[in-house]
């Protein structure tokens, strides 16, 4: 499962348009130095950002 | 290196001569018009196939260099060691979009965050249905700190699948390349 699919899974209301660069608030991030995606902007006006745990406990 | 600088009383016809070493730095009041010599420029493609996952900013690895003039070219980030202004050219060659419905941007990273952006969709245009774009820019750079790095981004609107920049040996189709402009 994705960091996307994760959050998603988190916040369902979320929509593709909240992770559009540019124009959502999210970005998901990947530097391709093997680490995988992380998120690096969450500027969200009501949903918090997902903890390490909250993203750890959802089965894949 | 060399030094030329215009304040220096001279003797018309005076052949200056460097230590043979370096580039040749020209001045106007203490101020760099102008370097000559092995300047920064380099050109890298992608030699192999990179999968981008959906909706994940992600860095185009650059696998194969064709020059490196100034080795300021690695893990596929350019770090160039001379102040000034460099016109900066990215390609992707998407691939493999037979039947869907993308949007897809590619980017100028500079030090790790955007700095110039084109975004275009694609619609499948049936079992063919390859599509590029390109971005171009002239960036400042410091000669010290700041780097340079290409990044790209997909959005699968009818799948939420994934879309594959096209690498090959040839090097014809993704590629990204910088080379000094303007010594600052």
């Amino acid at each position: 499962m994705t960091l996307y699919e994760k959050i998603i899974s988190i916040y369902p209301a979320l929509t593709i348009d909240d992770f559009f660069p540019g124009k959502g608030t999210i970005i998901i991030q990947n530097d391709s130095d093997g680490k995988g995606d992380y998120i690096s902007k969450w500027e969200h006006p009501t949903l918090a950002q997902p903890t390490k745990e909250q993203l750890d406990g959802i089965s894949s | 290196m060399a030094l030329i600088n215009t304040t220096t009383t001279g003797v018309l016809g005076t052949t200056l001569y460097g230590d043979g070493s370096g580039n040749l730095t020209v001045q106007k009041d203490g101020v760099t018009q102008g370097i000559y010599g092995n300047i920064p420029a380099f050109s890298a493609y992608k030699s192999a196939n990179q999968t981008l996952a959906y909706n994940s900013v992600t860095k185009v690895t650059l696998g194969t260099e064709e020059y490196d003039t100034n080795n300021n070219f690695a893990s596929s980030t350019f770090t160039p060691t001379i102040a000034g202004y460099y016109q900066i050219s990215g390609s992707l060659y998407w691939t493999g979009i037979s039947g869907r419905n993308y949007a897809v941007i590619c980017y100028i990273y500079k030090n790790g965050a955007i700095y110039k952006r084109n975004a275009i969709s694609i619609t499948s245009l049936g079992s063919a249905g390859d599509w590029s774009n390109e971005i171009n820019s002239l960036v400042y750079c410091n000669g010290t700190t700041d780097y340079i790095e290409f990044y790209a981004y997909e959005v699968d609107y009818s799948s939420s699948g994934t879309i594959t920049i096209n690498g090959a040996s040839s090097g014809q189709y993704s590629s990204f390349s910088g080379i000094l402009i303007k010594a600052a």
